[in-house]
């Protein structure tokens, strides 16, 4: 079987890749870029572990091709790293204790980190609704909702902070 | 000790952030050179003769590097219990259940091995099978292992004077429970990727809850010494009792001692369900005696286990279910028989509960239908044969704390369960309801491995006075690296930061029993402990040689020794551990420590003796919403207190009982593993449904601490007891909702739809008759 050459930006990197038709984005990720932060639960679609984030929105890396991820621009969880400094949303999630096993977080928290780009101020409920396709088996989900809601406090706290300063800065410039 | 440092703080898990970052190493993560790829044929039928087996189209298969069978193994008989060894790595020349291993492939990547399996050629005669553990006792049934009415173990036991208790009762009810089949349904599934080493033996990397005692089954199945295999236990997704032994390391050792070169099996989800270790389903026949006072005066049972085709540990969970509980209450008239059966099922093993649970939903759902029989709240009933501390029980369990009772009145208390069943608000076609149920356990459990009870550490600083923690237990996501790191900084006297746990691996490792029977916090603690008290001894005689003055003049406290009689005089153990290094050679400052409980086997006869160093207790009130029109049954509020003998961890408490109460609502109203003529019909996740994260409430936690004499600190386990009263406490609110008592689980909205409509039936033609 031939393979297709596709180019796709995964974290910020171009790489130029040969994929076989059928191959699944999951298995570039994972064995074709070594970037094994990004879990396989089921295969089909249906516990979420897998999930990145793929033109902005949440996608199940089992189930897409790999040359329909041609063009795009994925970020995985690798990806939420600066620096070898954790995000706001990964920190709140060791904090406040919303990891047990571990094996679910980088799909729920790219799942969250998706809701959040989107919806910068969800209710628990928009939690809840976004976070349904991402199964958990360790915490009953409690501390993961509280993580995600916390961030999104946290935030825009960070937000008005830095609206208020770059305003008086910019204010004793003129 | 009057003020900690580490212990009872809500400390974030010391290796969240390299699960949080993608950093964590899985087994299914790790990849070695060489390393080819397995796939495991698994039987498509319940019960078969392997007539013939012909795997030379799958060998001549470009890529294929190895294909296994029977006659590639040892063929020796091996299991997790030596007292019913009946498993073999691939099918002897019968195949016992749909998804037993027949055979293996190793080939350059899982597609072209998943490609070899369909070349595989069998042919089967079919035999006639049995599924139903109660009609696989029957005389004439088809025998799945050749022993008597199927029967892998009988068990019985009496103790006080059972038969006056009920003849002189108050009252007596009897009823029948059945348990269903549920599956763990961890995030990872089962795997292994396994090095051939020189010399015959191998590197094994597992997913495992018992990384040490696992080598004792598979140095016998793979005819080697247990010295000879290595066991490396990285990060771990999930187990809750499901990742013991397994099939699946063994073949990919097979196929690694074929090849010459590591191998690596995945289990797809598919075969996870069909061939993991699903919880024991069981008939359970109770009848109990109680005094118009509300005490019991008799308990007997009556227990049928599917141990499904092969032994796993059906038999001693069977075991539990009938004689745990006799610790719950103040028992001491008690009858118990019960029989693991072999079935040509998926083999059953440990799930979170470990029988406890089954018996559990059995007797808390009985214990409210006499509290109303009786007149006597929910509460009251349970309080007056609450175990107390320093109760010894009528099977020889030295309980030395319990909260029990304070633990009722909590949770009542918290949920207002008195003032609101009964009246919860109802709504158009929804009914509320509250309900209650209390649960007991161990911390360790003597029984399970006979040979010996403890745990032990090693500690190692380095010339940076940091401290590296070896043990042989087990994290498998639960959050014992963290109360580890917590238990060794706080009695070393260290900071936290400076102390690291080592991951598991048996080459370094003291032999720790590992993750069961809630043991972990106490036993493994105890084994931390221990270990750092040796080590702080070290640190403090290093001390007194640099300051000049006795030992006992000196304490320690993050990661500096002082002189108690003026704390400014201080050193860092980073300059003493140094300075040690260099004055011996290089060696580092090393301790270690062992703790040995004084638990007793269980006599094999009586069953009496003590088991378990701690015994915990709680007690849960679930709020329901029944929605009359559909029969769906929702879990709207739920209220958890337990007796942790001292919270090590009170953020990681709270996940573990968020996490059980998830666990038990799941089984009781969601799953269910259906099964036709041996075949499961669901497996997947689609159609195998866990609860997702809008179907729970929170959870209301609370924590009483006795303080225990044996635990580290005091503290005693949680992971179990967390789930035992679910399901109980969800039927006792259904029932407190709609007035129907649901003794089979689960409770799906079928069951409940055509249980209302069988009552407005009945009720309409006796209206009728009337």
């Amino acid at each position: 079987m031939s393979k297709i050459l596709i180019e796709l930006t995964v974290n910020g990197d171009l790489r130029e890749l040969a994929v076989a038709p059928h191959e699944r984005l999951l298995d570039v990720i994972r064995d074709g870029l070594g970037l094994t932060g990004t879990k396989e639960g089921c295969g089909e679609g249906e516990c979420g572990a897998c999930t990145v984030i793929m033109d902005g929105r949440p996608v199940n890396a089992c189930l897409v091709l790999a040359p329909q991820a041609a063009g795009s621009e994925i970020i995985t969880i690798e990806g939420l790293t600066a620096d070898s400094t954790m995000s706001l949303l990964q920190t709140q999630f060791v904090e406040r204790g919303a990891i047990q096993c571990g094996f679910c977080s980088p799909g729920m928290i790219m799942t969250a980190k998706a809701l959040l780009d989107d919806n910068p101020e969800p209710t628990e409920e928009d939690v809840r609704e976004a976070l349904s396709g991402n199964l958990c088996r360790c915490t009953g989900y409690e501390k993961i909702v509280d993580a995600v809601l916390a961030t999104a406090v946290l935030s825009a706290e960070e937000k008005a902070v830095d609206e208020r300063f770059t305003t008086s800065s910019q204010g004793g410039d003129r | 000790m009057s003020t900690f440092s580490y212990i009872g703080k809500r400390v974030p898990p010391v290796d969240g952030e390299e699960r949080a970052s993608g950093r964590a190493e899985y087994v299914t993560d790790v990849r070695l050179p060489g390393m080819l790829f397995g796939k495991i044929l698994r039987s498509p039928l319940a019960h078969a003769r392997i007539v013939r087996m012909d795997t030379s189209a799958a060998e001549a298969l470009p890529g294929v590097k190895a294909v296994a069978t029977f006659a590639d193994t040892p063929g020796i008989p091996f299991g997790p219990m030596t007292a019913f060894e009946d498993w073999y790595i691939f099918a002897k020349d019968k195949v016992r259940f749909i998804g037993e291993e027949m055979a293996a492939v190793a080939a350059i990547d899982e597609e072209t091995a998943a490609r070899a399996l369909d070349l595989i050629e069998v042919e089967f005669e079919e035999l006639p099978a049995v599924f139903d553990p109660v009609q696989a006792m029957d005389p004439g049934s088809p025998l799945v292992n050749g022993r008597e009415r199927n029967v892998v173990m009988p068990f019985s036991l009496e103790r006080g004077d059972v038969d006056t208790a009920f003849a002189n009762a108050d009252l007596v009810l009897e009823e029948d429970y059945y348990t269903n089949q549920v599956y763990q349904a961890y995030l990872e599934t089962m795997a292994a990727v396994v090095r051939p080493e020189t010399g015959g033996g191998f590197t094994m990397w597992l997913p495992i809850q018992i990384p040490n005692k696992s080598r004792l089954t598979y140095g016998k199945a793979l005819g080697i010494r247990p010295e000879d295999i290595r066991v490396i236990k990285p990060f771990l997704g999930g187990a809750f009792g499901a990742k013991m032994e397994a099939n699946i390391h063994l073949a990919a050792a097979i196929l690694a001692r074929k090849t010459g070169r590591p191998v690596r099996i995945v289990n797809t989800r598919e075969e996870d369900i069909v061939a993991g270790n699903p919880r024991v389903p069981m008939h359970i026949h109770l009848k109990m005696a109680f005094m118009r006072d509300g005490r019991f005066a008799g308990k007997q049972v009556r227990i049928v286990a599917a141990n499904g085709a092969r032994t796993v540990y059906a038999p001693p969970i069977m075991a539990t279910a009938c004689y745990r509980v006799d610790t719950l209450y103040t028992f001491e008239n008690v009858r118990a028989e019960g029989y693991a059966v072999d079935t040509n099922t998926v083999p059953t093993g440990a799930f979170r509960g470990f029988g406890n649970s089954q018996m559990t939903f059995a007797l808390e759902s009985m214990i409210d239908e006499a509290a109303l029989e009786l007149g006597l709240d929910p509460v009251e009933i349970r309080r007056r044969n609450a175990v107390p501390s320093g109760f010894v029980s009528i099977h020889g369990w030295e309980v030395g704390s319990s909260a029990h009772e304070q633990t009722l009145d909590n949770a009542a208390n918290m949920s207002g369960l008195l003032s609101r069943r009964r009246s919860a608000s109802d709504k158009g076609t929804l009914r509320r309801g509250l309900g209650m149920a209390s649960c007991n356990h161990v911390s360790g459990n003597k029984a399970f491995f006979p040979t010996f009870d403890g745990s032990s550490s090693m500690f190692r600083m380095a010339e940076d006075g940091k401290v590296t923690v070896f043990h042989g237990e087990c994290d498998m996501g639960q959050g014992q690296t963290t109360i580890f790191a917590q238990i060794a900084a706080e009695a070393l006297g260290a900071r936290l930061s400076d102390v690291t746990i080592a991951i598991v691996d048996t080459q370094v490792a003291p032999f720790g029993l590992g993750s069961f029977a809630t043991r972990g916090t106490t036993i493994g603690g105890m084994g931390i402990k221990k270990g750092a008290d040796a080590g702080k001894e070290l640190i403090l005689q290093a001390g007194a040689e640099h300051f000049g003055v006795d030992i006992l003049a000196l304490d320690t406290l993050e990661s500096e020794v002082y002189v108690k009689a003026d704390p400014s005089r201080r050193v860092p153990f980073g300059d003493l551990a140094r300075h040690f290094m260099f004055t011996h050679g290089g060696m580092p400052m090393v301790a270690q420590g062992q703790y040995v409980p004084d638990t007793v086997a269980p006599d094999p006869k009586t069953k009496y003796g003590n088991v378990s160093p701690a015994y915990v207790f709680g007690a849960h009130v679930a709020e329901v919403e029944v929605d009359t029109e559909t029969g769906e049954v929702r879990v709207v509020g739920y209220w958890a207190s337990h007796d942790v003998g001292r919270a090590i961890n009170p953020m990681q408490l709270e996940g573990q009982v968020q996490g059980g109460v998830a666990q038990g609502i799941g089984w009781t109203l969601m799953e269910d593993m259906i099964t036709r003529d041996g075949r499961i019909m669901n497996p997947t996740l689609l159609d195998y449904r866990i609860p997702g994260s809008k179907d729970l409430p929170r959870v209301q936690c609370d924590f009483v601490e006795p303080v225990d004499p044996n635990g580290p600190f005091g503290a005693k386990g949680i992971g179990e007891p967390a789930l035992n009263p679910v399901p109980a406490a969800i039927a006792n609110a259904i029932y407190d909702a709609i007035g129907i008592r649901f003794k089979e689980l689960p409770i799906t909205a079928e069951r409940v739809f055509t249980a209302l409509n069988d009552r407005e039936a009945t009720s309409k033609s006796s209206a009728k008759g009337d």
